[in-house]
């Protein structure tokens, strides 16, 4: 069955959409990140102009992130204080994003910078995340290096306005949480994306928060920015499409819950080295696209 | 001046016969397209009659307008990314030909150019920028011409079947209409050639609107953003949330 959507001006099959989101919110629940990186491209494959893909993309987050959040909460790990912390930071990361984007698109090849930040910082997560879960996996001589104090762990010890967060049994000065949410902010903006992929191994090897606390908090985090970038692409741009968004939805909120589910059931070592594949596959596709000679030296316009 | 008088009478009377003569009708069978929550495209057959032994070309285009792509090339010897964007104008957004045989048979270069009749007649009237020199606007029509073939939204077939009865000639094609193309009026032409020139043209239009619950939504989009803002978060935190709560059980097991 076909449905012609009213935004993105385009007919089709619902049956696409759904899995879609059902795949991508599976990972969203898995590994409580929102899957704007993944789902864009997706899109953009089936037909969605880029700008369409980007918006909507937002709206379906918002609701994986509900449901995500939701089951979260309820298995208690959600750290809202650590949450809000890094909302403050973030949103002001994403107002400086927004700004270095207008500032590249004067200068010229933007997209050229994003597909770079993309590779690098995809590259650099997976290929991390990848090598310590797989030697903590072997052995676990990698938790006794984590019990001894690093130059960094020091710093931040030394940082003024420290507050122990609860929930993640961590303390840290607010200047740490805040600046990392800018910094992930800023990175989230420019790469178009609800920013979880980021702040998941961030929050886990940086700020030593324990896995489960780092997803719940993660998808609270996400909740939070797509809410504001749904409105703000809906109420300026117009290029949320309700109806991609809802089927969408469908497929990715009882993909979040199963994620969530299969998620508890899953080691922390197994479910990183999962994630670091999956970074890891999309930084190669990347990496391909770069590098080949498309068929059509033309492309549609939109998007970032 | 008598001569010249008779000169003239005569020029007006050919041209009143020739009008005579040329009888091009076109019959679009869809002109009203609907588009609602479940369009997928749609067919639309073009019929009409002719002169005896006249070929037929059908043009089906939305109005010349703007439009801006993004070019690829390859940086640092590298990598292949968008590099500049592309501004066409003088193009439509749709162009579908429909002829009896290839134009080249039928047409003269410079009728065709004149009718706009052909991808190479519209190069003619399409400006490229920011292009510097003939080879590359070639090149990049090249691929204009690819990227809308991919897109649905241009294409050029010779597939009209003609009959000659009762002393004229029956023409007929059948069109996928493609749900790619976007609502607006399209025009629709019939041409009716011989000796390699254009005789006589007819015309009709397509309109394809969108109605329903799919025209409430897209004008709400546009027109009501504030609102529909609104209304998009509220509905993807309900749909999260009402899924979370059918998932209590199925949370509550773990």
């Amino acid at each position: 069955m076909y449905i012609y959507l009213p935004v993105a001006l385009t007919s089709i099959n619902v049956f696409l959409p759904v899995c879609l989101g059902l795949a991508v919110g599976l990972l969203s629940g898995l590994f409580g990140v929102g899957g704007g990186w993944l789902m864009t491209p997706l899109l953009m494959m089936l037909g969605i102009q880029p700008a369409v893909a980007a918006a909507t993309d937002a709206a379906q987050i918002v609701g994986a992130s509900t449901s995500g959040t939701y089951a979260h909460w309820r298995l208690g790990n959600v750290d809202f204080k650590m949450g809000f912390h890094l909302l403050i930071g973030g949103f002001l990361g994403g107002l400086t994003g927004v700004e270095i984007i207008k500032i590249l698109r004067v200068i010229g090849n933007v997209n050229f910078l994003i597909k770079i930040t993309y590779v690098i910082m995809l590259g650099v997560i997976g290929t991390f995340m990848f090598i310590e879960s797989l030697s903590k996996l072997k052995n676990k001589t990698v938790e006794k290096k984590d019990k001894k104090e690093s130059g960094i762990t020091k710093f931040f010890k030394s940082l003024p306005f420290q507050i122990h967060y609860k929930k993640s049994g961590v303390t840290h000065s607010i200047l740490v949480t805040a600046t990392v949410g800018y910094i992930v902010g800023i990175l989230a903006a420019i790469m178009g994306v609800g920013g979880g992929f980021l702040m998941v191994p961030v929050m886990f090897y940086l700020l030593k928060m324990p896995m489960n606390i780092v997803i719940g908090t993660s998808l609270f985090q996400i909740f939070f920015t797509c809410v504001e970038v749904t409105f703000l692409q809906a109420y300026i741009n117009h290029t949320v499409d309700i109806l991609l968004a809802i089927l969408l939805l469908i497929g990715s909120s009882f993909g979040a819950q199963i994620g969530a589910i299969i998620g508890k059931k899953i080691k922390g070592e197994q479910l990183r080295i999962l994630m670091a594949i999956l970074v890891l596959m999309v930084t190669v596709k990347i990496i391909i696209e770069l590098i080949t000679a498309p068929s059509i030296l033309l492309s549609p316009a939109g998007g970032h | 001046m008598k001569k010249l008088m008779i000169f003239f009478a005569l020029i007006f009377l050919i041209v009143i016969s020739n009008n005579a003569w040329a009888k091009i009708s076109v019959i679009a069978n869809h002109d009203h397209i609907t588009i609602d929550l479940f369009y997928h495209g749609s067919t639309v057959s073009v019929k009409g009659q002719a002169q005896p032994g006249s070929d037929i070309v059908v043009k089906i285009t939305s109005p010349d307008g703007s439009q801006v792509l993004r070019k690829k090339g390859k940086v640092l010897d590298l990598v292949w990314m968008s590099v500049e964007n592309l501004q066409f104008d003088n193009v439509p957004n749709l162009y579908i030909l429909r002829s009896t045989k290839e134009l080249k048979d039928i047409l003269k270069e410079q009728e065709a150019v004149k009718n706009k009749i052909g991808y190479s007649a519209l190069k003619n009237f399409a400006q490229i920028t920011p292009v510097s020199n003939e080879n590359e606007k070639e090149e990049l029509w090249n691929e204009f011409i690819k990227f809308k073939e991919k897109s649905k939204l241009y294409n050029v077939k010779a597939d009209i079947a003609k009959s000659e009865e009762n002393g004229q000639t029956h023409y007929y094609t059948l069109i996928q209409w493609p749900y790619q193309a976007p609502p607006g009026i399209y025009n629709v032409t019939a041409y009716e050639i011989k000796d390699g020139k254009v005789i006589d043209t007819a015309q009709t239009q397509i309109n394809v609107e969108k109605v329903g619950i799919l025209k409430m939504l897209s004008n709400m989009a546009k027109n009501n953003s504030l609102f529909y803002g609104i209304v998009c978060i509220l509905i993807a935190i309900l749909a999260g949330f009402s899924v979370g709560v059918l998932f209590k059980k199925a949370g509550k097991a773990h």
